[in-house]
């Protein structure tokens, strides 16, 4: 797990830098209408648009490498990570997978009427929208057999 | 049903058609799931092959009026370029991600099998809903695929076509971006004892890298188009011009844009690492710096969006050079790895490897021209010519069109038990490539010569004529390379031999090659041991694996 979490660290350090050199390269530039909105350093200014934009990479990045660095480290070691590691040191239940389900297909189908009705009129919508929530209900509670049932 | 959902792995065979067209439409296998994202991106790349030949015929000569009105010219361009980037291309990524990565990690299936299945629907009838334009009075969109504010706004695009391009789009990349959020947890929490990252086979890591930008770039899209669909339909004044609405949009556009096309590159430069090695008999040549590479294109390549405006005069200029120059770095790595893994290697040309040598002479066309448009000074001239149509038509036909024959060759086996047929193949594959090159080489001068892109048709005096003869009989001969591999997919399916072997090329190094062919329904019924970055090679050929990966992982201890 902690190369998975060092890729996305890596990324993080990435777009901090590339904030950093954006937002100084910004500073000297003459364009009038690129600067006009940003925070301003005496009379240089920065241009925000690209700032806030490869600032947020950052943060998406940071967001998930700490996620997965956390969960390494309540996880422990795993086989997979083992460079020794037999077949066998797996673990033999992977999880409870459907063989087959309706849902993806109706929740496809009424989902589409649904946008589709955004462009065609409320009409649709009226009709999409019932439909969609019980698919989607439907996919949501495929598996569910109420509390303690399983 | 609440039985029904526990049936045990193995499969019922379907009998009837009804119970065929049923396990289709219920099922949450990863490699059925993938099929049907083959079957339809490739349904559409017919499509919006067949209006790229009518643009073509209409540009053969000056004066044409083989499209009756320019409105329908403009809704020709913009379909095209919508159905072959976010219809094709796109879900192909997805169609070759689900049928191989999990496999080549040894994993029974995807970690999300009902959210696979929502990400393929909400595709399927996404592109519906955006295609269905065609079908209404006013026709379909006709804005250009980037659909630039203003024009793309209810005042100078009114009509059904746009609206339902911008909520169908919506879906569909909703779709796209499940898929990716699938794979990224597929690959990080599926992976086979001992199948370390660093392990994992290249298109594998491609593939990791590939939802990590779609996970970037594609909410982005997503917002844009429902505030979009806002401003045409619900009179919001999102993107109005007192909001800087233009350049609003162009940001948003092209920070989803410009990764979109990495998206549609990676996994199809993971395709051909896993090809190159395979017909040289050789290890891929410096596997951890190609996937350094990878990431390093990744990352760039979300800096770089604003070089699709540089003629707008209000971008960064210096700084948007830069990163994209420094793309071609990583890109040239890449390049050198796949030469160095031919070098000295016993090359042999079966079908997969023409094609990836077909992507790699293409696809390094492609590339300088891009390093000629990255920067600003010779893009101010170039922007909106033939010259950018002719760079990216090598660029992404190159990749994708390329590797994803040299994927069907190279996996047919694996999916369907048989073998396509080699000489058709060959016939097929020198035909395309003759009639692509034909099409987009000549476009490169057209450009130069200042023919602008997107224009429904041109003056005699203007001189473009004999490169559009050119063009357009180079687009006829690709058409035509597609018979044969319609009849090659056809007779293979008619008479072509089984596949007894798990390994029919014989070199085969990931996972799926220790597999049967066709993959069984949960992909192993046993796994070998994993100890390099190719166990099915180790398994078969245990004296040559001998004294390249397992005696390193040994001194490792």
């Amino acid at each position: 797990m902690r190369t998975n979490a060092r890729l996305f660290w890596l990324l993080t350090v990435f777009y901090v830098l590339a904030t950093i050199g954006y937002a100084l390269v910004s500073l000297n530039e003459p364009y009038e209408g690129l600067t006009s909105s940003g925070p301003s350093l005496g009379t240089l200014k920065v241009e925000i648009v690209g700032t806030a934009a490869i600032a947020m990479l950052a943060i998406m990045s940071a967001f998930i490498a700490f996620y997965l660095q956390k969960t390494a480290r309540t996880q422990g070691p795993v086989p997979e990570d083992n460079p020794v590691a037999k077949i066998s040191d797996g673990d033999a239940e992977i999880g409870f997978f459907n063989a087959w389900s309706w849902w993806p297909f109706f929740l496809g189908l009424f989902g589409s009427i649904v946008f589709a009705s955004l462009a065609v009129g409320w009409w649709l919508f009226m009709i999409g929208l019932p439909l969609g929530l019980i698919a989607l209900i439907g996919f949501v509670f495929e598996n569910s057999r109420g509390n303690y049932a399983h | 049903m609440a039985t029904a959902t526990l049936t045990p792995a193995t499969p019922v065979i379907p009998k009837n058609k009804g119970r065929i067209l049923v396990d289709w439409l219920t099922t949450t296998d990863h490699k059925k799931i993938g099929y049907l994202y083959l079957i339809t991106s490739f349904a559409y790349f017919l499509i919006g092959g067949v209006m790229a030949l009518i643009i073509r015929a209409q540009l053969t000569m000056p004066g044409l009026e083989i499209v009756a009105t320019k409105e329908q010219y403009n809704q020709l361009f913009t379909m095209h370029g919508t159905i072959m980037l976010l219809m094709f291309a796109t879900p192909l990524f997805a169609a070759f991600a689900n049928i191989l990565m999990p496999v080549q990690i040894g994993a029974p299936d995807v970690a999300f099998p009902r959210l696979n299945a929502i990400a393929y629907w909400f595709y399927f009838f996404g592109s519906l809903v955006a295609v269905a334009g065609f079908f209404t009075p006013q026709g379909a969109a006709s804005f250009g695929w980037f659909a630039y504010v203003p024009l793309s706004t209810s005042t100078f695009s009114p009509g059904l076509g746009g609206d339902l391009w911008v909520f169908g789009l919506a879906l569909s990349g909703f779709g796209t971006i499940m898929g990716g959020v699938n794979f990224i947890t597929t690959i990080l929490t599926l992976r086979a004892p001992g199948m370390t990252m660093f392990r994992m086979p290249v298109f594998t890591w491609n593939t990791l890298v590939t939802s990590i930008l779609v996970i970037m770039c594609f909410p982005p899209l997503a917002a844009s188009l429902f505030a979009l669909g806002a401003d045409r339909k619900f009179g919001s004044h999102i993107f109005d011009p007192a909001n800087g609405g233009a350049m609003l949009w162009q940001h948003l556009f092209w920070f989803f844009g410009h990764p979109e096309v990495y998206i549609l590159a990676l996994p199809f430069f993971g395709i051909v690492s896993e090809i190159f090695p395979v017909f040289s008999r050789k290890p891929i040549f410096g596997y951890k710096t190609l996937i350094y590479a990878t990431i390093a294109i990744a990352a760039l390549s979300m800096t770089v969006w604003a070089h699709h405006m540089y003629v707008t005069g209000q971008v960064l200029l210096p700084f948007f050079a830069f990163t994209t120059m420094l793309i071609a770095v990583p890109t040239g790595v890449k390049v050198f790895n796949w030469i160095g893994t031919m070098w000295k290697g016993s090359v042999s040309f079966e079908t997969p490897m023409l094609w990836s040598l077909g992507f790699l002479t293409t696809f390094i066309f492609g590339g300088l021209t891009g390093v000629i448009l990255s920067s600003p000074t010779l893009d101010f001239s170039l922007s909106d010519s033939y010259f950018v149509v002719a760079h990216f038509h090598y660029v992404v036909f190159g990749t994708v069109v390329f590797a994803m024959f040299a994927g069907i060759f190279f996996w047919y086996p694996k999916m369907t038990g048989k073998m396509l047929n080699e000489r058709l193949g060959k016939i097929q594959f020198w035909m395309l490539f003759i009639g692509f090159h034909g099409t987009f080489l000549v476009q490169h001068w057209l450009g130069v010569q200042g023919m602008p892109r997107r224009y429904a048709t041109y003056l005699p005096e203007d001189n473009f004529t004999f490169l559009n003869e050119v063009s357009t009989a180079g687009s006829v001969l690709l058409a035509l390379s597609f018979l044969p591999f319609l009849w090659n997919v056809y007779i293979t399916a008619r008479k072509g031999v089984k596949v007894t072997v798990n390994d029919p090329w014989g070199y085969g190094r990931s996972l799926e090659w220790a597999t049967a062919s066709p993959f069984p329904r949960h992909n192993f019924t046993s796994i070998p041991v994993i100890r390099s970055e190719s166990p099915a090679f180790d398994l078969n050929h245990p004296e040559a694996s001998d004294s390249v990966a397992t005696k390193k992982t040994v001194k490792k201890g």
